[in-house]
């Protein structure tokens, strides 16, 4: 500072100036370094998560190998079997017991996983070898609204032509039909899809109809017929006790809601009004059994 | 009314057994409350025929009421007499949309073309059938209510069944259901049996049929009996392997009552030391039937028990698998062929 008494006071009142502003630049340095080091921290913890993931999926591998060989070799195996193996697997892994038991199950899962995208693939079937490799017995099951039905069997000849051996369809869902139009000789899913699109619509119409007849008992179900594809019900409307018929056409099997819905009352008008046009287009979008829900609620049907 | 009726009736109180006449007529519902309630219902037969009478001058019923009498009887009570099946063959493109009352204005103008004289009766039961009763006359005589024909039918479905149908009355039925349910022709499925809800079962395939699935359902009839410990059965696993085989021929759990199966060989005679019989040219003409109260629970326990060979032979497992019971072999061909039989009445 001996050179600012010499100077003056407005060069020393510059050199402060001078100081001011070269401090406003300063200070990121500190803390810079601190960001640095605290960069380095993060990378380096990055880093060990990585090795370890690195770890766990080399032993992950290795144990999935190992399950899928004792897999493929017995085909039909116990529970217990697969523990033995593991267990003796877990001598040559890490000591850490616990490690271990996780490994096991994240290669469970893993497994499972793509067995599971495996029988997506062949879509969705049950399917076991039967004969040694010379037929198959393939499983198709129905379901409706998350509901589990019935299950159909088709036995299948594969040697020396693909051919249906037996099965447990019923006589209504034209199989001999969709057989012959289907390309089963080089690919079965031909058949098997639309198979399992009938069936299920199938089941589907029929659980219809068992919930109507459950929950709707003051609707009479005048006529059904086996394959479900007809329904007429009668309706009695509340105030005048006038009776509705009403006929629902399941033309196309492949589908579960009506192709056509028709009104039959004495009273003509009723069936154009806007009210009952409105239940037209509720039966043909909404199952049935739902459809008598809202209708009753909107009050036109006991 | 007059005697035919009157006769009809008669017949009918004999045929009905006094335990089911109750709950009938209240189904028929052509008694008054007081009627149904007037009526001693532990009299004997003959007085209560008599009283039955008496009510149905009362009210001025007909023929044509107490056909529906008949009728609700049968509906109820199917398993009697002889069934005989027809199936249906080559369906036309609107075939799987022929609805009730279609069925029925088509079946009877068709028959009603075909015979002069027949009265029709279609009625539908609760489990989605169509029963139909005929009673046949022709050109000179009013139709016959003693001796009618009922067939039974489900629509969508190839099948009819008949009871009671002679063989000249047959083509008519044949021709009407076949133009009624738009198909192309129709044959003897050969198929026979005194139960119409069993011989309907196995061709609707509704009883549990046993495939090779990896989860299968325990078996039914597998009593699994807790047997002494220190005996061990040497032939368990033969036994089990049988069984299996037995119900994936038949099936498992209660199976449909076929009452027979008959079997006609046309083949050359085989036995090896007989030369007299072997050296013949010509097929050694003969029939084998089988008969039980139930044939294929029959069947299957022959061959769960060992004294049919297992895996079971083509010739008894295609009782199920084809739903037929009258079969003819012929050399030519290892399974039973598809030739026609004729329904003796």
């Amino acid at each position: 500072m001996e050179g600012a008494s010499t100077k003056g006071v407005l060069s020393h009142l510059s050199l402060l100036e001078v100081q001011a502003r070269s401090r406003k630049t300063q200070p990121q340095q500190p803390s810079r370094v601190k960001e640095l080091k605290a960069k380095v921290e993060a990378l380096l913890t990055q880093r060990d998560q990585l090795r370890a993931e690195i770890e766990t999926h080399k032993n992950l591998k290795k144990l999935r190998a190992s399950m899928d060989k004792w897999c493929t070799h017995e085909e039909e195996e116990e529970e217990e079997e697969e523990e033995e193996e593991e267990e003796e697997e877990e001598e040559e892994m890490d000591e850490d017991s616990e490690n271990s038991k996780l490994l096991r199950l994240m290669a469970r899962h893993t497994r499972l996983k793509d067995l599971l995208h495996a029988h997506h693939v062949i879509g969705g079937y049950n399917v076991i070898k039967t004969r040694q490799g010379k037929g198959m017995c393939v499983s198709l099951a129905t379901a409706y609204e998350g509901v589990y039905l019935e299950t159909y069997n088709l036995e299948i000849d594969l040697k020396p032509t693909v051919r249906i051996s037996r099965h447990d369809v019923p006589p209504f869902i034209p199989l001999k039909n969709l057989a012959e139009q289907s390309s089963v000789q080089t690919d079965i899913r031909t058949l098997l899809d639309p198979l399992s699109r009938d069936l299920n619509a199938f089941a589907g119409r029929k659980q219809q109809l068992k919930l109507v007849k459950e929950l709707h008992k003051s609707v009479e179900v005048m006529e059904s017929n086996v394959l479900c594809s007809l329904l007429v019900l009668m309706f009695t409307v509340p105030k005048e006790k006038t009776l509705v018929l009403c006929s629902l056409d399941y033309t196309d099997r492949t589908r579960c809601l009506p192709t056509r819905v028709h009104f039959k009352c004495d009273d003509k008008e009723l069936p154009d009004s806007p009210e009952w046009k409105k239940h037209r287009s509720l039966l043909m979008e909404t199952p049935v059994h739902k459809a008598l829900i809202t209708m009753r609620k909107m009050g036109n049907i006991v | 009314m007059d005697d035919s009726t009157k006769l009809f009736l008669q017949r009918f109180m004999r045929r009905i057994p006094s335990y089911m006449l109750r709950t009938t007529l209240e189904k028929w519902g052509r008694l008054t409350a007081a009627q149904q309630k007037s009526i001693d219902f532990t009299q004997s037969k003959w007085a209560l025929t008599e009283a039955l009478l008496t009510i149905c001058e009362e009210n001025k019923l007909a023929m044509k009421h107490l056909i529906e009498l008949e009728m609700i009887y049968i509906m109820d009570n199917p398993n009697q007499g002889m069934w005989y099946v027809l199936q249906l063959l080559d369906p036309e493109d609107d075939a799987h949309s022929v609805e009730l009352m279609q069925f029925k204005e088509q079946f009877k103008s068709h028959l009603k073309e075909l015979v002069r004289h027949v009265s029709i009766k279609i009625k539908n039961h609760t489990d989605q059938a169509v029963w139909i009763r005929i009673a046949w006359g022709d050109a000179f005589s009013r139709p016959n209510h003693l001796k009618p024909t009922f067939g039974v039918h489900y629509l969508q479905t190839p099948y009819v069944f008949v009871t009671n149908l002679t063989s000249k009355q047959k083509p008519l039925l044949s021709q009407a259901v076949v133009l009624s349910t738009r198909y192309q022709a129709i044959k003897d499925a050969n198929l026979s049996g005194r139960k119409l809800t069993a011989i309907r079962d196995l061709l609707m395939r509704k009883y549990q049929q046993v495939f090779p699935t990896k989860y299968p359902s325990p078996l039914a009839e597998n009593n699994q009996t807790i047997s002494n410990p220190h005996i061990v059965k040497e032939q368990a696993e033969p036994a089990a392997n049988r069984l299996h085989m037995a119900c994936k021929a038949f099936g498992g759990g209660a199976l449909p009552q076929l009452q027979s199966a008959v079997y006609k060989l046309k083949t050359k005679f085989r036995d090896d030391p007989n030369k007299t019989m072997t050296e013949r040219e010509e097929p050694f003409r003969c029939v084998v039937k089988f008969e039980s109260t139930n044939l294929l629970e029959s069947l299957r326990h022959c061959a769960s028990s060992g004294i049919a060979s297992t895996p079971v032979t083509p010739l008894l497992s295609c009782i199920p698998l084809k739903g037929r019971n009258y079969f003819v072999i012929t050399d030519n061909d290892s399974g039973p062929s598809s030739q026609t039989h004729q329904p003796q009445n």
